[in-house]
């Protein structure tokens, strides 16, 4: 059984239907990527499954529970944890106390002082910064200091919205070989991108979104070598 | 081109000097013109700092002279001596728009325009001395004065330490005489000794005032001394420590005062901790949670209500409580009241928030107001009759006994505070407080956590509103206006959001002075804005800000200087 399961979702903004029954499903340890342009409905998939939207048909499931009816709290409890899109650090906290708040549901002192090491070796530049308040960062440590937050938390699965938005490109092949690195140590991930190159690049499995449907899936470097993706995406 | 001789070179930039002295006058006499004819200056001038030497208004508006002829110096980038010239030129460029105006008043009439402008207005700029020759004078004094302050602002440290410290204690001693000398007169023998040589009985006396300046300027320099001479064989002092010292102080100060001080000072420095108590709840609210609450009055209600009925004598009676016994209910009720405050403004944020809790407020008062509820809560009559509490057969029912019970109360209060802002709950609220849904992604339970700021929050105001309807022995609905909430609001923006310190100093600053400028009347408000302006322009992290503020001020300045490259602005906050 797969880790994550969405079977047919409706979401809706109002009277405007975002998502129209989309599935899809994230195996363990596997590296996910939704893909499209802007407007196709891949935040909006990472919003219903963190459950800070509610899918109006359809049911979302983590390790086989229904997500219905639980609130974003809830579900970040279950081990389900975001990256948001455009980083979205606590600007006024440190660094050191951003990566607290992201062990917030863990009572595990010991382990987590443990795992505040391993980002700080995963992401030495953190390091140096512990101290400084997190909106000064740079907008590449800035990317870091979320991903690690939600790495405190010792995610089952990791969502990641647009992790390489607005970042140069030298630091868009860094956050890459980053994700990487934490699926090989263990974590799966569900990747939303708009630099579809890159993110099927990295993945085991892609599905394109369009207009709120999937309208191709398959393993990603299939869908990077599909002439319909090709023409697209890559230009 | 003409004839006269000019040096080559410095005919050019002395000009746009002269120019920029004359118009830094100008823009402080205009000043001037404006306080004198709104009438404040006048009324300045009733009080005596020195009896018989200088008023208030009048060492008004040599500050205002003495602060051109500094900035003046300030400005300029030439010698020093031709700085201290041109705070000469500003200073009396300062006074001129006074003597234009005396020179009007002494023309025609302005009073039916502005009833400030009176014959008593006339004498004082002119010292009584006619118009040419007081007018001479006027701007003589302008000029000695913006040349003062000139001199100041040249001078070394050391001068400054010694004579800003000096002047102010003067002020102080020579504007608030009659409550130091109530004080005073209270002690026989040398203490009433001294007050008898430092003051006559209507004020500051020219030999006291001269003795404060010289003790004081003394003192000052003897600290700045002791200061400068330490880092050369010891290690600076940890600046955190040294100002956790000076609060210990000031603390002490404020808690021994009272008992010395008399019934006047006990009863405004009572009022002081009831609006701390008020400012360290919403403090939690606003400062840490981010939850920009304008009904907090509305809780301050409920205490007060919840007191009065429980333990009242009157008709209105529920209960005949001890009031140890009916406070703790109030405060229960308070956190009841807070928590379901809460419910309808929960997806609320931002200005929104404001503007919903505004009403939420306003409801609570109108209810209390209402005549549906008078048969319960006394209507616009509101409840009387209320007992002082007792300790065993000790009425606690003066003003220096109730300020104590407050003090205990803000002390407990305070120590809450402190911990819930280093716990959990404090983390999750400052996250909450940064960004909604990513602490929701994280974890935190938003509703819980909203809820409960209110409810902790609304018990500080509901403790507040228990002592002070046992202080007055009577509520009204009157007693509990908008105009607290807007209160309780600036002092902790101006006290420094998020920080215990900053709310007793904010408290100080803007409940205890009005209080004791009460006799200034309606100028008092005046003034309060005045101030509540200039703190934010100036110094807009507060008086005492949170280390969190204060860091990243601090951060921010440097990563600006560092690399302008990067994106110094943290996430905003929705």
């Amino acid at each position: 059984m797969a880790l994550l399961e969405i079977d047919a979702i409706h979401v809706f903004y109002d009277k405007i239907e975002a998502l129209k029954g989309i599935s899809l499903a994230v195996e363990q340890r596997q590296i996910v990527t939704l893909v499209g342009g802007n407007g196709a409905g891949k935040s909006t998939t990472l919003r219903a499954v963190s459950g800070l939207l509610h899918p109006r048909q359809g049911t979302i499931r983590f390790d086989g529970r229904d997500l219905a009816g639980l609130g974003a709290h809830d579900i970040a409890a279950t081990g389900l944890v975001q990256v948001p899109e455009g980083r979205r650090i606590f600007g006024r906290l440190t660094v050191a106390e951003n990566l607290e708040m992201g062990a917030f549901t863990r009572r595990d002192r010991h382990a987590v002082a443990e795992d505040r090491d391993r980002m700080m070796r995963l992401f030495p530049r953190l390091r140096e910064r512990l101290k400084q308040v997190a909106g000064t960062l740079s907008g590449g440590e800035q990317q870091m200091l979320a991903t690690a937050r939600a790495l405190m938390a010792r995610p089952r699965l990791l969502l990641m919205d647009e992790p390489s938005m607005g970042l140069a490109p030298m630091l868009v092949e860094q956050v890459f070989e980053t994700i990487r690195t934490i699926n090989a140590q263990g974590v799966t991930i569900l990747l939303v991108e708009q630099n579809a190159p890159a993110a099927l690049g990295i993945a085991d499995h892609g599905y394109v979104l369009e207009s709120g449907r999937i309208v191709l899936s398959g393993a990603g470097r299939e869908l990077l070598d599909d002439e319909r993706v090709r023409r697209a995406y890559l230009g | 081109m003409s004839g006269v001789h000019t040096p080559p070179g410095l005919a050019a930039p002395i000009h746009p000097i002269l120019r920029r002295a004359v118009l830094t006058g100008l823009a402080f006499g205009a000043g001037a013109v404006h306080l004198t004819v709104v009438g404040v200056v006048l009324m300045l001038h009733q009080r005596w700092i020195v009896v018989g030497t200088l008023s208030l208004g009048e060492a008004t508006l040599l500050a205002i002279a003495a602060g051109a002829g500094a900035m003046a110096a300030a400005n300029a980038g030439t010698a020093a001596g031709a700085r201290i010239m041109l705070g000469l030129l500003a200073g009396a460029v300062a006074a001129a728009p006074l003597a234009a105006l005396a020179v009007l008043i002494d023309l025609v009439s302005l009073r039916a325009i502005f009833i400030a402008l009176s014959p008593d207005l006339l004498a004082m700029l002119t010292l009584g001395l006619g118009p040419a020759t007081g007018i001479a004078l006027l701007i003589a004094g302008g000029a000695g004065a913006g040349l003062l302050g000139a001199a100041l602002q040249q001078s070394p440290r050391a001068v400054i330490r010694a004579v800003l410290p000096g002047a102010t204690a003067v002020v102080v001693a020579g504007v608030f005489q009659e409550l130091i000398q109530l004080m005073l007169q209270q002690y026989e023998g040398v203490v009433n000794d001294v007050r008898a040589f430092l003051y006559s009985w209507e004020g500051l006396n020219p030999a006291g005032a001269i003795t404060i300046f010289a003790v004081t300027a003394l003192l000052g320099e003897a600290v700045g001394l002791r200061r400068r001479r330490r880092p050369a064989h010891a290690p600076p002092r940890d600046p955190r420590r040294a100002r956790m010292m000076r609060a210990g102080i000031a603390l002490l100060v404020l808690a021994v005062l009272p008992a010395f001080a008399g019934s006047y000072i006990g009863q405004v420095l009572m009022l002081v901790g009831l609006y701390i108590l008020m400012g360290m709840g919403l403090n939690l609210e606003i400062g840490l949670a981010g939850l920009l609450d304008l009904g907090f009055v509305a809780f301050f209600a409920v205490g007060a209500y919840t007191t009065a009925l429980l333990t009242t004598e009157s008709a209105h009676a529920l209960l005949h409580l001890s009031y140890w016994l009916a406070m703790p209910v109030a405060v229960l009720l308070s956190i009841l009241v807070g928590v379901l405050f809460g419910l309808p403004v929960l997806g609320v944020r931002g200005d929104y928030l404001a503007v919903a809790t505004l009403g939420l407020g306003e409801i609570v008062r109108v209810i209390v107001q209402s005549d549906f509820a008078a048969p319960l809560l006394g209507g616009a009559q509101g409840i009387l009759e209320i007992p002082k509490p007792r300790i065993g057969p000790y009425v606690l029912g003066s003003p220096v006994a109730l300020f104590y019970v407050t003090l205990a109360a803000a002390g407990v209060a305070a120590f809450v505070a402190w911990r819930l802002e280093n716990s959990r709950l404090g983390r999750a609220w400052m996250a909450l407080r940064d960004d909604e849904d990513v602490a929701q992604a994280l974890g935190i339970n938003l509703i819980q956590c909203k809820l409960l700021a209110y409810g902790l929050g609304a018990a500080f105001a509901g403790l507040a509103g228990s002592i002070f309807a046992t202080m007055l022995t009577s509520v009204y609905p009157s007693s509990f206006q908008l105009l607290i909430s807007i209160n309780v609001l600036a002092l902790i923006i101006v006290g420094g959001m998020g920080s215990l310190p900053g709310v007793v100093l904010g408290a100080v600053a803007l409940i205890g002075l009005p209080e004791l400028l009460r006799e200034f009347g309606e100028y008092r408000y005046l003034f309060y804005g005045a101030v509540l302006i200039v703190m934010m322009r100036l110094r807009p992290e507060g008086l005492w800000p949170s280390d969190v503020r204060q860091r990243e001020l601090h951060a921010r300045d440097e990563t600006l200087a560092l690399d302008a490259g990067s994106d110094p602005l943290p996430v905003q906050p929705r």
